[in-house]
């Protein structure tokens, strides 16, 4: 397993189109991905109604836990999409 | 399908309290709209777990209950048996949850509810009578042709007859049987009785009836508006009563027949000589009240001048202008009828280019250009009215422009004509231009400031169309109270816009359908996000476009995740880049983890904000983990 924390800089936060692109993300990768916002609540990173759910906004910083074989790679690859684009 | 309909009515019945606790009942496409007395009587659980309920909510005084399509009516038809309810339509259903607001916004509302239905007739009339009455006096010799008499007959046979079409229209709306109700409102123009509109000119006393303790004059009620619908209201409700009270097995004979004669009796003895003596007051009244000098007393009377026409009472001005003219002097009692009429007519007009409501357009434009014609009726009732503001303004307006008109000392050579055919009468035709436009631009311009479409709730999309041939009701306009969502379903919803192995969604709201690649953004293009559809919407309020729970409304309100049949994710995102307008213009009617039935209203907003701010206004609908489902279809109207 492998976890990491991200600070959300985008102005809208973790918002549907955002939240969208990072599910399609994810969904390359067959680890699974977990997402903690600040309140301790967690989503399934492929589902997008979950991830919207957490209502994460700018400033927010989220945990982010991947398990499964790939791990390491799909960690590197969802932090890079995250400092691009959130 | 072996849905006991019986038992389903019966256990609903129960659940919610029994007959006592039912005010009303009417059923949609899918749902039983019940009024009950008592919410707290409801046991909303036992309700829901009753064979073939399929869900229930709450909403504006309504509590619904789903059944479905194609059951509902039968539920609906042994809910009546048991209850013995009678058939209601939504509206009376609306019309009884509406019942908590103030008693003058509930009578302003039977008004416009009556006059709605049947202003496609009195707009015809009443644009058919200015032209045909202008023309008589533009045109010399033209009053006397064959032409115009038979002209002046169709263009007139609305108003001639307006308290039959009156009392149909009140009977519905009351529930009472609308044949009963063409005959109260035939005896009350019967030809036997001395017409009211010559009732001034009438040779001789009026004759009159001896009957009990009661002495009644043989007049009619021609023109007359409010005296019909009182009658109306009188005879539904002596009818409901006898239908109740007398044994099945005569009452056919017996209820009808009461309720004539009943009615009858009390309208002619009654209801009329309130209403004659009401007439003589007020013409006293408005005989003293425009002597007051400064044009003080021209100002009063313009500014209470429409009061009377809702009154039917402006019928008997006849009489004052025939006596000014008869009297050798200039009839300045017209200029003032001109500034009322046509300051209703700038203030229709107002609403008519404010509204965004595509009906309410299509009544407020044709209505205040009979207005400016001196026809007032269909602006009055059918939109001023309604709406109360702007029938206040077109008040102030009157006054203004009754004011103007009597300190300019113009006056007119006949009476009969108001508004733009007045020009034929007026002696001063620059005067009266300023009188038209002091009157009419001082209504139109209050309308346009004071009276705010947003402030009330944007009507239904389609709200007509819902499930064909269910209901015969009119189309529901909505009212003025702000907290009510009118929540007809769309016709949209029974269309399937996407399509999948998991299910179906149907359109949440109406409008155009565009496929999700042709969206205005080119994340939502892209197919990020899952494949579905864009909708242009016509409507401003989003239905639930499948049963399920709420996942999440975002924070900035605009957008809401449904989970539905299948873990289906399905995302509604209300116009492009709306997450800039934080909120403002967006109010979700739900909230994250409630769940929904199709039809349910989810969140309402504002396409004049979406506009003012922007963006695009367009309905994303889409199935963000379409991935996971075969055969995924989408567009307008899958069902076909």
């Amino acid at each position: 397993m492998k976890e990491f924390e991200y600070t959300i800089t985008d102005p809208v936060g973790i918002h549907a189109r955002p939240a969208g692109l990072l599910v399609k993300e994810v969904k390359a990768h067959a680890d699974k991905v977990t997402i903690t916002n600040a309140d301790g609540k967690s989503a399934d990173a492929k589902k997008l109604l979950a991830l919207m759910g957490l209502g994460i906004r700018k400033g927010d910083t989220i945990k982010v836990t991947v398990e499964g074989d790939t791990e390491d790679g799909t960690a590197d690859a969802v932090l890079k999409f995250l400092q691009e684009n959130l | 399908m072996a849905l006991d309909y019986h038992k389903c009515a019966e256990e609903i019945v129960r659940y919610v309290g029994g007959r006592e606790n039912l005010i009303s009942a009417a059923h949609c496409a899918t749902r039983l709209r019940l009024v009950v007395a008592d919410n707290s009587k409801i046991n909303v659980k036992a309700v829901e777990n009753v064979d073939g309920v399929k869900g229930t909510f709450s909403s504006n005084g309504q509590f619904q209950v789903i059944i479905g399509t194609g059951t509902v009516n039968k539920v609906y038809d042994e809910f009546l048996k048991i209850t013995g309810m009678s058939a209601a339509t939504k509206d009376d259903v609306k019309a009884a949850a509406a019942a908590k607001a103030p008693l003058w916004r509930r009578l302003l509302k039977v008004v416009g509810d009556v006059f709605v239905p049947i202003l496609p007739a009195i707009v015809a009339s009443g644009l058919m009578m200015g032209l045909v009455e202008a023309l008589g006096h533009a045109i010399p010799g033209f009053s006397d042709t064959d032409w115009y008499n038979w002209l002046d007959m169709v263009a007139n046979t609305a108003f001639a007859y307006l308290p039959v079409i009156v009392a149909v229209s009140a009977a519905r709306v009351f529930g009472g049987n609308i044949f009963l109700g063409a005959v109260i409102g035939l005896l009350m123009i019967h030809s036997n009785l001395v017409n009211a509109w010559s009732v001034a000119s009438y040779e001789g006393t009026i004759p009159t009836w001896h009957l009990l303790l009661f002495t009644v004059k043989r007049v009619g009620y021609q023109g007359h508006v409010i005296p019909v619908i009182i009658a109306v209201w009188l005879m539904s409700t002596v009818e409901k009563w006898l239908h109740k009270h007398v044994p099945e097995m005569i009452d056919l004979f017996v209820t009808p027949l009461c309720t004539v004669l009943v009615t009858a009796f009390l309208t002619f003895t009654i209801i009329g000589p309130i209403f004659s003596t009401a007439e003589t007051y007020v013409l006293n009244f408005a005989q003293w009240l425009i002597t007051v000098g400064f044009g003080i007393g021209a100002a009063a009377m313009g500014a209470i001048y429409p009061i009377t026409v809702v009154m039917g009472l402006h019928h008997m001005y006849n009489v004052i202008e025939a006596g000014m003219l008869a009297e050798g002097g200039k009839n300045i009692w017209m200029p003032i009828a001109s500034a009322a009429n046509f300051a209703q007519f700038g203030a229709c007009l107002a609403v008519g280019v404010k509204t965004h409501n595509a009906k309410r357009k299509a009544v407020a434009v044709p209505s205040s250009l009979s207005a400016s014609l001196g026809i007032t009726e269909p602006a009055i009732f059918g939109v001023n009215l309604r709406l109360f503001k702007p029938f206040v303004c077109g008040m102030i307006g009157g006054a203004v422009g009754a004011w103007f008109g009597s300190v300019s000392r113009i006056g007119a050579s006949a009476y009969g004509v108001t508004g733009i055919p007045g020009y034929l009468t007026i002696d001063k035709p620059l005067q009266y231009t300023f009188l038209l436009l002091i009157a009419g631009g001082t209504a139109f311009v209050l309308t346009m400031i004071s009276w705010k479409e947003a402030a009330e709730v944007a009507d239904a999309p389609a709200a007509a169309a819902e499930s064909a041939g269910q209901t015969a009701s009119a189309p529901a306009e909505s009212s003025q109270t702000v907290k009510e969502v009118v929540e007809d379903v769309p016709a949209s919803l029974s269309k399937v816009i996407i399509k999948s192995s998991a299910g179906e969604i149907c359109q949440p709201v109406d409008g155009t359908v565009i496929p999700y690649t042709k969206i205005p953004d080119p994340t939502f293009a892209s197919g990020a996000l899952g494949q579905g559809v864009g909708i242009e919407p016509k409507g401003e309020i989003i239905y639930a476009p499948c049963d399920g729970e709420i996942s999440s409304v975002a924070e900035s309100k605009h957008a809401i995740g449904i989970t539905g049949a299948n873990d289906q994710e399905l995302l509604i995102h209300v116009g492009v880049d709306t997450v800039e307008m934080n909120g403002d213009g967006f109010e979700p009617l739900v909230k994250e983890g409630d769940h929904v039935h199709c039809g349910q209203p989810l969140l309402r907003y504002s396409l004049e904000k979406i506009k003012a701010a922007g963006h695009p206004d367009t309905v994303v609908v889409l199935l963000t983990n379409s991935d996971d489902y075969e055969n995924v279809q989408y567009g307008e109207d899958l069902n076909r």
